[in-house]
């Protein structure tokens, strides 16, 4: 019934509203028709023509009145009303078009990066990888618990795992598991990212057409007989082989091992892949020669999704999968592989980062910091934009007044200058859409060099539109605010006198639009100076060992039992070949690596029961490691060769200066006994200096060094040299490519991985540099359009006080002085946003070794020098034109 | 003043429905037809006709179209479109319902 009622009246409803003249003119004829033919009947019945004319008018009643109250029932009365502020606002903006236009661009910047960088953050973490039927595709997230520390991880899952999950789950279609990993290229020296998968993994993926050539057969995945075959994806492919149309059936080598392309993945097949070579998980053994993952029982390493068969929903899947998993709890505690009492959960997701259990957190904490102070960029628009209106309502006092004596309510009132708003708003919000466009490519352009690795696939879906206008809506309501405040207090009297009484209203408001712009953008100053200031820090500092000629090898060698003999012949031939190349002085073998975090280990005096003791980090090092590293020795000696008389039966150790003073502070470590977390005794014969390895700048914790012996394999190894380092690199690469051909090595000095992880974080610099520039340009103008303001409107004030005998210097001064101190109010409202920010911060880089501090004090300095700076010079120009104020003018307008 | 109460602006709808269901008409015959058949009881303007023949075409009970009629004038004509008879049935048994009811009542506080 209503439903037939809309359809009858609808198109008479939408008529009226666009056929406006044509229905009035209508309604002015019938009404007209109505008196004349009661002037006939009236003249018919003998009245005369004046007599006739004056009854018809009055039987008809008041014609206006009829007239309004018929437009009432014509339409959408509101929408109408809506109609006109909207007019109303176009021509009001039309009337200041540079004003409106420097909110607009404002607005659409603000507007703009939110909406572009939200793109980018939706595709890589929020969107299920697939395109194709989303709502079948599951991931599958195991949680450990029963480990003896008693906490919880989460995991990946074990090949038995998969397999018991392939072979007998009946509620997923097909199962697909795959690792992430890098690989080195034949003569590159950076690592690509690989993804090792099963075969059915794009099918799962949805991915079934490639670009070229073929995607993985079932024969691929062979466990006996791994097929060596790799398949491109297409930017990697497009940036390596530059676009190679006939790639398919060549051979790349990737750690040495000969891979045959058998086709190209097209990139936008997924909503992001994060390989740039794709390979059967099959080969992961012979890709990596140290561990043997296929085979093992007990180590984690495989992600699994598949497809819910038709009928099933997650819960039963979740519940299926939670049966076989349980069994399989069952099997690995009952074979006894370790103390691990396993026991695991289950999550199922739609394959997004963010709904993995395990990355929840971290990216909740990164779209914060991302979108936190991209929201201040818009907040910083949207005072500019507050300013604009704010000016105008001031300026069109005396109209709001007027409409208010007549009878417009103030909440009509709001509205209108809601509308005001969202007309500025909504078209700086189409403005945008080109920048939301653009910015996401830019990013990733100034972020990854190795953009090539990891594909997203940018295409906005209703998460990114929603947001927008989450953005819209929100920008709209805040630049309202002010001036609906300002119009709501309009004291009418005043106002209709044409003097304003409520000055001081208006200076706490510019106060509070000048504290807010300046907080606001010291937060974002504070983030640029951070991240300019990071590079800097991360080459600047003397970590305490010896950097620009000490070279690290990287080596991936099989050292397990089966294969031991092999491996150490090919170590000591190494170390042979390595001591023969021209310019190397040692070389030595370090358990730790420096600019890495490791679990410290417990120590203890003799005496002390187990879990009494304190953590430190044990480095287990060769004897020349010292003189390689260039670590000083303070007190006692080094190990010496002697000191190792078999494997593991070695006593003596080094310890760090810090380590001595937390263990024996102010008496003399050498000769002292202590005791490991393994129960070994262990003597110290000497001190060494800190150095500062873990974290850039920032002095290590306690440190024991032990000894290990010259037969022993693995570790990791550091050749130190004379003279220029890059032929030496070359020549270390072939002296083991020469003993085994599956090598490859990508050797680099310690202070050349410093200058790459520099440059990595100068390309985020860069990024959040841009940013905080144009939210100190917002700020300036913000600054500048908000004193202008005020000074305007003081003009009356300056004429008194000069009328009065005040001096321009005097003025000046007055103004300056209490922008000045809106500055200090913003400054310091700044550190209240700033610091919760950087606890933030500090909290998700808890294991990288960037030097952050709790507060870091010069950055606030720094910021807040150049802040005042900036803004001060902003406020000159108001504050001069206020000195020029001409008191004759200013008192005439009274 | 000229706005009818409420009751009887319901029943000025019903009435007009009425009337339009006989026959078409256009705004002027409507109000003589009225005052003809209310016997002038209904003391309503001739203008306050119009917002409720504009309503009732808004809500689609009654359309209307520019007819010409007598030496070369034109006038809108109203009628009565389906889902106006409808309505007219149904507000008519309403109006049955409700005037017997209150001439009820009124009939019992004379006795």
């Amino acid at each position: 019934m209503r439903l037939t009622n809309w359809v009858y009246t609808l198109p008479l409803r939408v008529r009226s509203l666009v056929w406006r003249k044509r229905q009035d003119a209508d309604l002015d004829e019938e009404l007209r028709d109505h008196i004349d033919r009661q002037i006939e009947e009236n003249l018919a019945r003998g009245m005369s023509e004046e007599e006739a004319r004056v009854a018809a008018l009055r039987a008809f009643g008041n014609f206006v009145m009829v007239r309004e109250r018929t437009h009432a029932a014509w339409a959408w009365v509101s929408l109408e009303r809506l109609r006109q502020y909207l007019l109303y606002a176009f021509r009001s903006a039309r009337r200041s078009p540079l004003l409106s236009a420097v909110a607009i661009l404002a607005l659409s910047l603000g507007i703009g990066l939110n909406a572009g960088v939200f793109t980018l953050l939706n595709a890589m973490f929020l969107r299920p990888p697939t395109l194709h039927e989303p709502a079948s595709f599951v991931q599958l997230c195991p949680r450990y618990s029963g480990w003896f520390t008693g906490a919880d991880q989460n995991s990946s899952f074990t090949t038995e795992d998969f397999d018991a999950i392939r072979s007998r789950s009946q509620t997923l279609d097909q199962v697909a598991a795959w690792q992430q990993s890098a690989a080195l290229p034949e003569h590159g020296s950076t690592r690509v990212n690989t993804l090792e998968v099963t075969c059915n993994y794009f099918h799962v993926l949805g991915v079934d057409r490639p670009l070229m050539g073929r995607l993985f057969a079932a024969g691929d995945c062979n466990r006996n007989a791994a097929a060596r075959v790799a398949v491109l994806s297409e930017p990697y492919w497009r940036s390596q082989f530059s676009a190679d149309p006939q790639i398919v059936g060549q051979t790349i080598h990737l750690n040495g091992i000969p891979l045959s392309v058998v086709g190209i993945v097209p990139a936008d097949s997924a909503n992001f892949m994060m390989g740039g070579v794709i390979l059967p998980y099959t080969l992961q053994t012979q890709l990596d020669h140290s561990r043997n993952l296929l085979a093992s029982p007990d180590t984690p390493w495989l992600s699994i999704a598949g497809r819910l068969r038709a009928g099933y929903t997650r819960a039963d899947a979740q519940a299926e999968l939670l049966a076989i998993l349980s069994q399989q709890d069952r099997a690995y505690v009952m074979r006894k592989i370790s103390a691990f009492n396993r026991k695991t959960s289950l999550v199922l997701t739609n394959g997004s980062f963010i709904e993995n259990p395990g990355n929840h957190d971290i990216v909740i904490g990164l779209m914060v910091l991302i979108l936190g102070p991209l929201a201040l960029i818009l907040l910083l628009a949207c005072t500019n934009v507050t300013m604009l209106f704010l000016s105008r309502t001031i300026v069109r006092s005396g109209e709001i007044a007027i409409r208010l004596a007549l009878g417009v309510r103030r909440r009509q009132l709001a509205v209108m200058l809601l509308m005001d708003s969202l007309l500025t708003v909504c078209i700086g919000g189409v403005l945008s859409l080109i920048l939301a466009h653009r910015v996401p490519v830019v990013i990733m352009n100034m972020a990854d060099r190795g953009q090539s690795d990891f594909v997203v696939l940018l295409r906005p879906d209703w998460r990114v539109f929603g947001y927008l206008a989450i953005l819209v809506i929100a920008a709209t309501a805040i630049s309202a605010l002010m001036p609906i405040r300002a119009a709501w207090k309009l004291d009418l009297l005043t106002a209709l006198k044409g003097r304003e009484g409520a000055a001081t209203v208006r200076s706490r408001t510019t106060t509070t639009l000048i504290v807010v712009q300046i907080g606001l953008s010291f937060v974002l100053m504070c983030a640029a100076v951070f991240f300019g200031r990071l590079p800097g820090l991360i080459k600047g500092i003397d970590p305490g060992f010896e950097t620009h000629h000490t070279l690290a090898v990287p080596l991936d060698v099989n050292t397990s039992a089966t294969n031991r003999a092999k491996a150490v012949a090919f170590y000591r031939a190494l170390e042979a070949k390595i001591l023969a190349i021209p310019g190397v002085e040692s070389f030595a073998y370090a358990s730790l690596q420096p600019f890495n975090q490791f679990p410290p280990s417990e120590m203890r005096l003799p005496g002390q029961t187990k879990g009494s003791g304190q953590p430190a980090s044990v480095d287990h090092v060769s004897t020349s490691f010292f003189s390689t590293f260039g670590i000083r020795i303070l007190r006692g000696r080094v190990f010496l060769p002697g000191d190792v008389t078999s494997p593991d039966a070695s006593t003596e150790s080094v310890v760090s200066q810090g380590f001595a003073e937390r263990f024996w502070p102010g008496s003399d470590p050498i000769g002292k006994s202590l005791v490991t977390g393994d129960d070994r005794r262990l003597t110290v014969v000497g001190v060494v200096a800190d150095t500062r390895s873990e974290r850039y700048g920032a002095i290590d914790g306690p440190r024991l060094y032990t000894v290990r012996s010259p037969t022993d394999v693995g570790g990791n190894l550091y050749v130190r040299f004379r003279g220029n380092s890059k032929p030496l690199e070359k020549a270390i690469r072939d002296a083991v490519r020469v003993l085994d051909s599956t090598q490859v090595v990508a050797p680099e000095t310690i202070w050349e991985g410093l200058e790459s992880n520099a440059e990595q974080a100068m390309s985020l610099a860069r990024i959040v540099l841009a940013m905080a520039s144009i939210a100190l340009l917002m700020a300036v103008i913000g600054v500048y359009g908000v004193l202008s303001f005020a000074v305007n409107q003081r003009s009356r004030e300056f004429g008194i006080k000069m009328v009065l005998g005040a001096d321009r210097c005097t003025i000046f001064r007055s103004v300056i002085l209490r922008a000045a101190k809106s500055i200090a109010m913003g400054l310091l409202f700044g550190v209240a946003l700033a610091e919760p920010a950087m606890l933030l911060f500090i909290h998700l880089l808890a294991r990288s070794p960037l030097p952050v501090h709790s507060v870091d004090v010069t950055v606030f300095a720094v910021s807040a020098v150049l802040l005042t700076a900036v803004s001060l010079s902003a406020m000159y120009l108001p504050a001069a034109r206020a000195m020029r104020t001409d008191p004759m003018r200013a008192l005439r307008t009274e | 003043m000229s706005k009818p109460s409420d009751l009887v602006q319901g029943t000025l709808d019903l009435l007009v429905l009425k009337i339009l269901a006989l026959q078409p008409l256009h705004g002027w015959a409507l109000s003589q037809r009225l005052k003809q058949v209310s016997g002038e009881v209904l003391q309503v303007s001739d203008g306050s006709l119009y917002p409720a023949l504009h309503k009732l075409e808004q809500q689609g009970w009654i359309r209307s179209e520019w007819k010409p009629t007598e030496n070369n004038r034109r006038a809108k004509f109203y009628s009565l479109t389906r889902l106006g008879k409808r309505n007219l049935e149904k507000e008519a048994a309403n109006w049955e319902r409700i005037s017997t009811a209150i001439s009820q009542v009124v009939r019992l506080t004379e006795v």
